[in-house]
């Protein structure tokens, strides 16, 4: 977060510092889950759009590489991640904008065991945080569903994990 | 069979209706006690030994009923009974691909449930296909592959019709679903412990499996949903997410450890039931049709469950048959439709006649069946059959050679 505000304030000469250093931490192009903070990255971005519950489209510049999960909870919308891309749950459940759907690759059997345990499952439902971003998913909308196994019906919103 | 239940002290009928139920198989019984007694812990305790061995035994059920057909244990949920799984089945599918899918086919013959499920998803906005069947009871696989359209999302014939006990051929309906990408479900409830099932070799995707016509409890059924490719479908009954999220609920695991112990015991018992009924099934058959002319057998004589024998007696009214052979418990049709005054639209479908689909008794022969009382049935058949016919002017005219059909009956 510390590195974002710089780089705001600073000069390109410093975000281009700020950027190759949190490279080096994340230790290379990208990280999915690293510290490395939602900027403006060179050549590698992928533009998508989360809808969130209420329905505001909410444009993100990712990129190539990024965890979908980890993008969302870095730009505030609601996708709880509980088991923190473990696959053991199905809070980051997404649905995906067709045709991204099919440029993904096949859910793995273990995600497709846990979104048979998410609420209003759909044909195009993903787990976000087994998405990774590439080239293929430039324009990909990203729909919160309206309600996780999770019962906030309180209104409560869970903090990032 | 001991005295009867409201303690009248009179000899309780002989029971020749195991289509509509069956009896617990005692080794069933046997295994649910301790969880009635002992074990009364819910499966879904995480916490303590009682929610353990509860979870342990329901997911040795689990096993049980999978083996039975085939399948992986991961791909059976509990459920209350085939009726449950039926709807699950054909609402569950259908509301689930509905989004690109709203065409289901299935035939005129299916249980009422299934056929109820689908007149409710055609008030949703859904459109149905009834095949009807031919004068066997068999569908035709031409008509079948006819009639699929581009928006078909699931097609729903049953293994062993509980009426007429005709077998559908159900790995060629598997085969040409599969070719197509449509889900293929199977009401299986009369047929699975009786003839051998395999979800994979038969290319089935969704199977309703019920607890009590297989000698086990009541209230309790499992529906098979195949994992790969993965079928997926949208709950009927929401909660904590049990049973893969398909079907809330606490599992009654005493029901579920009746029901997989039935189905073990059905796999261990297939071969020697299978013949046993046959030649009972055939003794019956044989002796009534060489005593007692104009019978018919409804169904195709040799694409059927042995078991399940529908005989038409023409000239005789079927009600006033079944109140003649009081000592025997037997059926006109099915126990979901007697109440209605409706006749039976599983004869109507084979093409029976209405006088003679009047006249129908399904005769059902099962594990506990015993040759005496088989020969008991038949010859108080015979017995009755003969005296109404006396008694029947139909008859009458039959035997001086009129033709009935080419009687103008007037209305009064």
């Amino acid at each position: 977060m510390a590195a974002s505000m710089a780089a705001a304030s600073g000069g390109s000469v410093t975000r281009r510092l700020l950027r190759g250093a949190a490279r080096g931490l994340s230790g290379g192009g990208g990280g999915g889950g690293g510290g490395a903070a939602a900027e403006e990255p060179e050549g590698a971005v992928v533009n998508v759009v989360f809808v969130d519950r209420t329905g505001r489209h909410v444009p993100v510049r990712g990129r190539v590489g990024d965890n979908v999960l980890h993008l969302a909870q870095r730009h505030g919308l609601e996708l709880e991640g509980a088991c923190e891309a473990s696959l053991a749950c199905s809070t980051c459940h997404v649905y995906v904008s067709t045709p991204h759907l099919d440029r993904l690759p096949a859910p793995d059997e273990r995600e497709e065991d846990l979104l048979d345990q998410a609420p209003q499952l759909q044909e195009n439902s993903r787990l976000g945080c087994q998405i990774v971003l590439g080239p293929e998913l430039e324009g990909a909308h990203f729909t919160l569903p309206r309600v996780t196994r999770n019962f906030y019906v309180d209104g409560h919103v869970p903090k990032p994990h | 069979a001991g005295r009867s239940g409201d303690g009248g002290g009179a000899l309780r009928p002989l029971y020749m209706d195991v289509q509509a139920t069956t009896p617990l198989d005692p080794r069933v019984l046997d295994s649910m006690l301790p969880y009635l007694t002992a074990y009364y812990g819910n499966p879904h305790s995480r916490t303590h030994a009682y929610g353990w061995e509860s979870e342990a035994a329901m997911e040795k059920a689990r096993r049980q009923v999978a083996d039975l057909i085939g399948a992986d244990s991961r791909e059976i949920i509990f459920t209350s009974g085939a009726t449950e799984s039926n709807n699950m089945a054909i609402k569950g599918v259908a509301r689930f691909y509905k989004s690109r899918k709203k065409h289901i086919i299935t035939t005129q013959t299916e249980h009422k449930c299934v056929l109820d499920s689908c007149r409710s998803l055609e008030t949703e906005g859904f459109r149905v296909t009834y095949l009807p069947v031919k004068k066997n009871g068999l569908i035709d696989l031409k008509e079948l592959e006819v009639a699929f359209q581009p928006d078909t999302s699931l097609v729903s014939v049953m293994t062993v019709n509980n009426e007429i006990g005709v077998k559908q051929p159900i790995h060629d309906i598997g085969e040409i679903c599969r070719a197509r990408k449509v889900f293929f479900h199977t009401d299986a409830a009369q047929a699975i412990g009786k003839i051998p099932m395999d979800v994979n070799n038969m290319k089935i995707d969704l199977m309703s499996i019920s607890g009590h016509k297989i000698y086990g409890p009541k209230g309790v059924g499992a529906i098979y949903v195949r994992r790969r490719p993965r079928v997926r479908l949208e709950p009927l009954q929401s909660g904590g997410g049990q049973e893969r999220g398909l079907r809330s609920g606490t599992v009654p695991t005493p029901l579920a450890v009746g029901l997989g112990v039935a189905c073990e015991v059905a796999q261990q018992e297939m071969e020697y039931d299978h013949k046993r009924i046959s030649k009972l099934a055939e003794r019956l058959v044989t002796k009534i049709m060489s005593e007692v002319p104009d019978v018919v057998m409804n169904g195709d004589r040799e694409h059927r469950y042995p078991g399940c024998i529908n005989l038409s007696f023409a000239y005789v009214e079927g009600e006033s048959l079944l109140m003649a052979l009081k000592d025997v418990a037997l059926s006109s049709g099915s126990a979901c439709t007697s109440a209605s005054l409706e006749p039976s639209y599983v004869l109507r479908a084979i093409g029976t006649d209405e006088d003679l689909a009047h006249s129908s008794i399904r005769f059902g022969i099962g594990r506990f069946t015993t040759e005496e009382e088989v020969d008991y049935t038949v010859q108080k058949c015979i017995q009755h059959v003969k005296r109404l016919r006396e008694m029947s002017p139909l008859w009458e005219m039959v035997q001086d050679g009129i033709d009935l059909k080419s009687i103008k009956w007037t209305q009064h």
